[in-house]
């Protein structure tokens, strides 16, 4: 033991995720020192200039940065960049999506008093007063640090951090609707409880490992793995717990419970974040546990993860026929899609995590549009989620229409729309590897919910519209959002070589 | 490395008591009992891990958890109510059986899995502590793992934030003051001289009691709402068979037929 | 081809403008040939957009776009036509859509005398039902909409054809099936229409299912999606591979072009406008599936046990066609049921192989004319005799509607084989084909073929005598009347192709020479049964149908309501019960598991493709208990997985 040296951190490497982490804890104190009625105005271009900032710094700067860190601890390497890229990118439209306010003085997706009890005179008074929730812009903040450093962990125990720094403010946000604000609460209690029963299991998983190989690095693990020692029987079922953990946060069956009902109860904009960012993170983290850390293993681990891919497929489309919300619809489609992704994980080749990143940007952009229009639809004041509610939108609301049915389409991988090259990207490295019955089962699964996109493409053009429902006329925010939105999905559809070559040359994980 | 004999001692005595704390925690009725089943457990780990020469990890666990974080948690459960408590009842069926059973296999999966594993000799904390033990984890904290703990402060944060959100309400609006509410009450026509106050007996007096009107009815205005909400409102009927006796003997005003003729 | 370009006076001017861009060197009409799918694009593109500016101009906006592509079509073929046969095959990259690595995917065109044949087709006719439909679709308000839709289909159409690759061709693929789901459901307000659209658009997933199965197994296979390397890999892949993706590509062309079992959809299909049935269900797209699998001849000629699947799908269909065709009182549904029963001929002599790849595009091009011109001569009737379709109370319209009888004579004359007409020609050809071979095989094919003849002659005849000939069974507020020119004019084009298209190009050895360098070349073989006498033999029983629908529809009387008639014809009448033998297998399971989902078009997926969701929807009314609402069964889910994960690994470790 000798003197102590202080861990060399690469400053240029972490800046993006520094951006960001400073941008929230000036929110914080925005929220503590600015007068409530210039909070919203003081916090949005805050948001947007640290998430902007924190991308231009990882393109600029980190790219040529990159290396392990902070005595392992983050990992910046092509795929790091690449995911760490896609979320900030996603968030910002996430963000002008939360910001929309209509015609009120805070964001309309958000209640004005999250501690009041739903229906009270304290409710209704902030409601008068015009209280403002802004705290959500430093929590998507917090959220998105820690969306950043969950791919870029480089040992377990910075993944267990990242993956609660992630989840911690999403559990709050996902309890901060305005309207049915029970449901909301609700859902939020269910996220926390279950988030935490599986977070309990990742930690277990990651003890396991310890004991075994006696570190938490996914390097120094991928090199004890190779090696014979009384200890193996701790490794698998350690592996397989972290699994779990991360599994749960992708909403694969059977730790997929939480999805529908926290993507209803949850605001609009928040679902729509939750859904895109949280996915791209968790299979960034997946990805490299499992191509870095247990690659040496993989012959325990594929077959479990390719049934679980099965499963969740399977059961996400099987459930997804039977909705009659759009939200939870889209939720069990967001299910559906995890499993998809998993084959990314399951073929164990370079050209299969390209395709993953490319189907995260392209699913995510259109969720996130997706979950920006079913904001707007809304009958006496509400969001009018209910599938019947979208009758005839078609005919009432053109413009809200059209795009949403792109955006369905693209769910069910039509071509000319992200979605179809991006199942194309994932599926055929899969088939190369030797995943081709799950690919059929993909296709089978797709087929499914193809259909029920289109049912609801088939309700919105060829059914009577509905009394009472309209669609508000947001402000530029949410059109900014919706409009980069659909050009993007548009965009990776015809010219998808951009992403997918960038995608291919940050493919390689750093050891 | 083998185990002492006082060391040994220490664990078979100890050891059952943080099961059965754990286990407190799951099954005791009351929340309050739950809470000390907890703090139990957390201070029996306290006792393992300075055992086991963790002595800094061993007195902030019972420093902090048992002592900061559970008594806190015992005064919040005061003050919600002690007796509120959930109804226990499972409406799922099979829900207790199954989750019983599986917890079973889930300990036993776990059971089985490391007790296939043959451990190698355990190397002490010689070497880690050789600095002291504070100074070990420092080096930990502030070496290898100074990312890690840097970024725990996010989550503090956010957990304060969220905190404040959802449970501190914000005050809107100006505090009546004593003249407001007075003002009011003269405005409104009611209550002008203010609420009654409540029971106060010749043996007994209690908030909890309503005060009994001239005729011998209870006033519903003299006892707080918050206690009404709660159910714990206590009955006068005592009091007034109490203060029947007591007019009886002495005679009273508001007893004429009775009192005034004796 | 240049027979049929002399046939109007528009069609000329077109062309003279096509070749003054032909004069520029060779690779000149080619290089632009990418316009011939860009201009009716930026048509359905400017209509859609447009805004109510453009109601007015809009139609013929789309409808010079569509003979503009046309003339670009045509120098196209010039071009090509002025080279060596063996090097009829021009490749243009327009872009490359996932370069680089492994999945390098190029979008390009492919200009060779199958595509190039494809083009005509689609453009030639589709012009000129673009200029029925400015007549047809005259008073329809939203007309600048349904002319956008055509002109999407056009495109798509095209892009389908001329791609380069099983990608860009499943791009068209879709893009068809969009297209003719829109104009299927165009008339939306009715729920019926509506809901055929929907069944339409689901039974094709079905086959588009098979096509994306199959692209994964070539690109698995092969590492390549374009036709050129497909076809040159093929010498190299294993039996059973292609033998799969033969089957696998028999599944798609089976939804495209409604051959058993996904035809269900065709008949409901007849729900949209006439100058759509005539141009996507008669001529061109649900001709698609020929095209594959005549585009994909490298995989079928190398997999004998595929192209037998083709073979028996085609001869089902074939039977199936004409049968119900037999009892249909629907005049759209009758000739929808015929379109199915033509495609059977198309799909069996694709089926028999090098001998009859030529032949299958043949009679589809001659097809598409005779077809087309019905089609259209059927909207002409519906036109004057205010939308009705039911035969029974039509009748002695020749008088009335001189045109219309004419031309929808002619194509009825050509359709079932009259000696000198087109369908003669390319029809007895698939005949004598079929007959080629050795076993069970030309007897069992060959003999559906000539049966199906006479069949096919007894319901078109039925179907034109009921029309247009014996007495008037007309309700009373009819007043038929000859349609306007716009739309008669498009019928005569049709009719003289349907007249002599045939001559023209298939006893001359135009077609089989022209399709050659891409098909193979046309192996002669000698039918088990001599020429001559199978020719005596068809045409005996043409005469024999003919004669028997005479006797029936004509000189009998007609009665208004129908009788109810044999067992066979009543179950010919409900399409041999497709949707009760499909309600059967796939819905009645699951449909009582279903009944607490009731929505807006549940109705309307009835058929295979909806049994089968009925049943998923079943389980997944079933499925959806477990999601309760409460948080403790949820961590129930949860700790079964890890259990079940881990007892797995258990018990395997």
């Amino acid at each position: 033991m000798g003197e102590f040296v202080a861990t060399k951190i690469n400053y240029a490497a972490v800046l993006p995720m520094l951006i960001v982490f400073a941008a929230a804890m000036i929110g914080v104190l925005v929220e503590a020192f600015v007068p409530r009625a210039s909070r919203y105005v003081a916090q949005l271009p805050l948001t947007l200039i640290g998430l902007a900032g924190a991308l231009a710094a990882l393109l600029l700067n980190s790219r040529d940065n990159q290396g392990i860190t902070a005595a392992g601890a983050v990992v910046v390497d092509g795929p790091t960049l690449m995911f760490q890229g896609i979320v900030l990118a996603l968030s910002i439209l996430a963000v002008l999506v939360m910001a929309e306010r209509l015609d009120r003085e805070g964001a309309d997706a958000f209640t004005q008093s999250g501690a009041s009890v739903p229906g009270s005179p304290l409710e209704a008074q902030a409601e008068r007063l015009g209280a403002t929730t802004t705290e959500v812009f430093p929590l998507t903040l917090f959220a998105v640090g820690g969306m950043m450093l969950f791919p870029a962990s480089g040992n377990l125990l910075t993944m267990f951090v990242a993956l609660e720094v992630l989840s911690l403010p999403l559990y709050i946000m996902t309890g901060l609707a305005r309207r049915r604000r029970l449901l909301s609460q609700e859902a939020a209690l269910k996220y926390f409880l279950l988030g935490a029963f599986s977070s309990a299991f990742f930690i277990f998983g990651a003890a396991l490992i310890y004991g075994a190989t006696t570190s938490t690095d996914l390097s120094v693990i991928a090199k004890a793995v190779g090696q014979v020692t009384g200890l193996d029987s701790l490794l698998v079922p350690g592996i397989l717990l972290v699994a779990v953990g991360l599994l749960f946060k992708v909403g694969a069956v059977p730790f997929h419970s939480w999805t529908p009902d926290v993507y209803q109860g949850a605001p609009s904009p928040v679902t729509g974040f939750m859904a895109a960012c949280t996915k791209i993170a968790a299979f960034g983290a997946m990805a490299r546990v499992f191509y870095v850390g247990f690659e040496a293993l993989r012959w325990n681990w594929q077959p479990v993860l390719a049934v679980v891919a099965a499963l969740t497929m399977v059961v996400g489309a099987v459930l997804s026929i039977t909705q009659k919300d759009v939200k939870r619809l889209l939720a069990y489609s967001s299910i559906t899609h995890a499993g998809f992704l998993l084959l990314g994980i399951v073929a164990m080749d370079r050209t299969s995590i390209a395709g993953l990143m490319f189907y995260l940007a392209a699913y995510g952009i259109s969720t996130i549009t997706a979950f920006a229009l079913i904001a707007l639809v809304r009958q006496s004041g509400a969001e009018a989620t209910h599938l019947s509610q979208w009758a005839g939108l078609g005919r009432t609301s053109p413009v809200v229409a059209a795009v949403f049915a792109f955006m369905m389409l693209s769910f069910a991988g039509i071509p000319l729309t992200s979605g179809f090259t991006a199942k194309f990207a994932l599926f055929a490295p899969a088939v190369a590897h030797g995943g081709v019955w799950l690919v059929v089962l993909a296709m089978l699964a797709s087929a499914v919910t193809a259909f029920v996109y289109v049912r609801v493409i088939v309700l919105m053009y060829f059914s009577d519209p509905i009394d009472g429902v309209s669609v508000v006329n947001p402000s530029y925010l949410t059109y900014a959002a919706v409009a980069v939105g659909a050009a993007l999905t548009l965009m990776l559809g015809v010219l998808p070589s951009p992403l997918l070559d960038a995608a291919k040359s940050a493919s390689i994980f750093l050891r | 490395m083998k185990l002492g004999g006082a060391e040994s001692t220490l664990f078979a005595l100890a050891a059952p008591l943080s099961v059965i704390g754990a286990l407190a925690l799951l099954f005791a009725r009351k929340a309050v009992h739950a809470a000390m089943g907890m703090a139990l457990t957390m201070v029996v780990l306290g006792i393992f891990y300075i055992a086991q020469q963790a002595e800094f990890l061993g007195v902030i666990q019972i420093f902090v958890y048992s002592g900061a974080v559970m008594m806190l948690f015992l005064f919040v459960i005061m003050l919600v109510g002690v007796d509120s408590s959930d109804s226990l009842v499972e409406t799922i069926r099979g829900q207790r059986w199954a989750g019983l059973l599986l917890g079973l296999a889930l300990a036993a999966l776990g059971l089985a899995t490391i007790g296939k594993a043959t451990f190698p000799a355990g190397t002490g904390l010689d070497r880690a502590n050789s600095q002291g033990n504070v100074s070990g984890i420092a080096r930990l904290i502030f070496g290898n793992y100074v990312w890690v703990f840097e970024a725990t402060s996010a989550l503090l944060i956010t957990a304060a934030l969220g905190a404040m959100m959802l449970a501190h309400r914000e005050r809107l609006s100006e505090r009546p003051s004593q003249a407001d509410w007075s003002r009011a009450r003269i405005k409104s026509g009611r209550n002008v001289a203010g609420l009654p106050a409540p029971g106060v007996y010749a043996r007994h007096n209690a908030v909890d009691t309503p005060a009994l009107l001239p005729d011998g009815s209870t006033s519903e205005l003299s006892i707080s709402r918050v206690l009404k909400a709660r159910g714990q409102v206590a009955t006068a009927d005592k009091e007034l068979a109490i203060s029947q006796e007591l007019e009886g003997e002495t005679g009273d005003m508001t007893r004429r037929g009775n009192g005034d003729d004796k | 081809m240049t027979g049929v370009l002399s046939l109007s006076p528009h069609v000329a001017s077109l062309a003279a403008e096509g070749s003054a861009l032909t004069t520029r060197d060779a690779s000149g009409a080619s290089a632009i040939g990418w316009l011939m799918i860009a201009l009716p694009l930026a048509g359905a593109a400017l209509l859609l957009v447009g805004g109510k500016a453009l109601n007015k101009i809009g139609p013929l906006l789309a409808t010079a776009l569509s003979w503009a592509s046309f003339g670009v079509g045509v120098a196209v073929l010039l071009q090509l036509m002025g080279m060596a046969a063996g090097e009829r095959s021009l490749h243009l990259n327009l872009y490359s859509w996932i370069p680089a690595g492994k999945l390098d995917v190029n979008f390009g065109m492919l200009m060779d005398p199958l595509s190039m044949t494809f083009v005509m087709l689609i453009t030639f006719v589709g012009s000129l039902i673009h200029v029925y439909s400015l007549g047809y679709m005259e008073h329809d308000p939203d007309k600048r909409r349904f002319f956008a839709y055509l002109n999407l289909f056009i495109a798509a159409m095209l892009t389908l054809v001329l791609a380069d690759s099983y990608l860009g061709l499943f791009l068209g693929w879709e893009g068809v099936g969009l297209a003719s789901y829109l104009l299927i459901g165009f008339w939306n307000w009715n729920p019926a229409y509506a809901t055929a659209a929907n069944k339409a658009f689901i039974m094709n997933r079905v086959g588009d299912l098979g096509l994306l199965l199959a692209m994964f197994t070539m690109f698995a296979t092969f590492g390549k999606l374009d036709f050129a390397s497909v076809n040159a890999s093929v010498a190299g892949a294993g039996k059973g591979t292609l033998t799969i993706i033969g089957i696998l590509l028999l599944v798609a062309a089976c939804g495209k072009s409604a051959q058993f079992p996904l035809q269900a959809w065709l008949g409901d299909a007849m729900a949209g406008p006439t100058p759509v049935s005539a141009l996507i269900h008669a001529a061109t797209m649900v001709t698609a599936g020929v095209y594959l699998i005549v585009r994909s001849n490298a995989i079928y000629t190398a997999t004998p046990d595929a192209r037998l699947a083709v073979c028996i799908v085609g001869a089902i269909t074939l039977m199936f066609g004409a049968i119900v065709g037999c009892a249909k009182d629907d005049l759209k549904k009758a000739l929808a049921a015929s379109t199915m029963s033509q495609i059977g001929y198309m799909i069996l002599a694709a089926g028999l192989g090098p001998v009859g790849y030529a032949f299958a595009i043949f009679h589809l091009v001659t097809h598409g004319f005779f077809k087309a011109g019905m089609f259209l001569g059927a909207g002409s009737v519906m036109h004057g005799m205010n939308d009705q379709v039911d035969m029974r109370r039509f009748g002695g319209l020749s008088a009335v509607m001189k045109i219309t009888w004419i031309t929808f004579g002619l194509g009825w004359l050509a359709i079932i084989g009259v000696p000198g007409l087109s369908g003669f020609w390319s029809k007895d050809k698939i005949i004598e084909a079929a007959f080629i071979g050795e076993g069970w095989r030309p007897w069992v094919f060959g003999l559906a073929a000539l049966i199906c003849a006479g069949i096919t002659a007894f319901y078109m005849s039925r179907l034109f005598f009921m029309t247009f000939h014996g007495k008037r069974r007309w309700t009373d507020d009819v007043h038929p009347h000859e349609s306007p020119l716009t739309m008669t004019i498009p019928m005569m084009v049709l009719a003289v192709g349907s007249a002599l298209l045939g001559l023209a190009i298939g006893p001359t050895g135009i077609i089989t020479d022209w399709l050659a360098p891409v098909t193979g070349a046309h192996e002669e073989g000698e039918p088990v049964i001599p020429v001559p006498v199978l020719i005596v033999l068809t045409l005996l029983l043409v005469a024999a149908g003919v004669a028997l629908a005479w006797m029936r529809y004509v000189r009998d009387a007609v009665p208004v309501v129908p009788p109810v008639g044999s067992l066979a014809t009543r179950a010919a009448r409900k399409d041999l019960y497709q949707d009760d033998v499909n309600e059967a297998i796939f819905a009645r399971p699951g449909l009582h598991l279903t009944r607490g989902l009731v929505f807006a078009d549940n109705k309307g997926v009835d058929g295979a493709a909806g049994g089968t969701a009925a049943l998923i929807g079943g389980s997944s009314s079933r499925l959806a208990k477990l999601q309760n609402g409460f948080v403790r069964s949820y961590a129930l889910t949860m700790l079964t997985g890890v259990v079940a994960i881990l007892g797995l690994v258990w018990v395997i470790q």
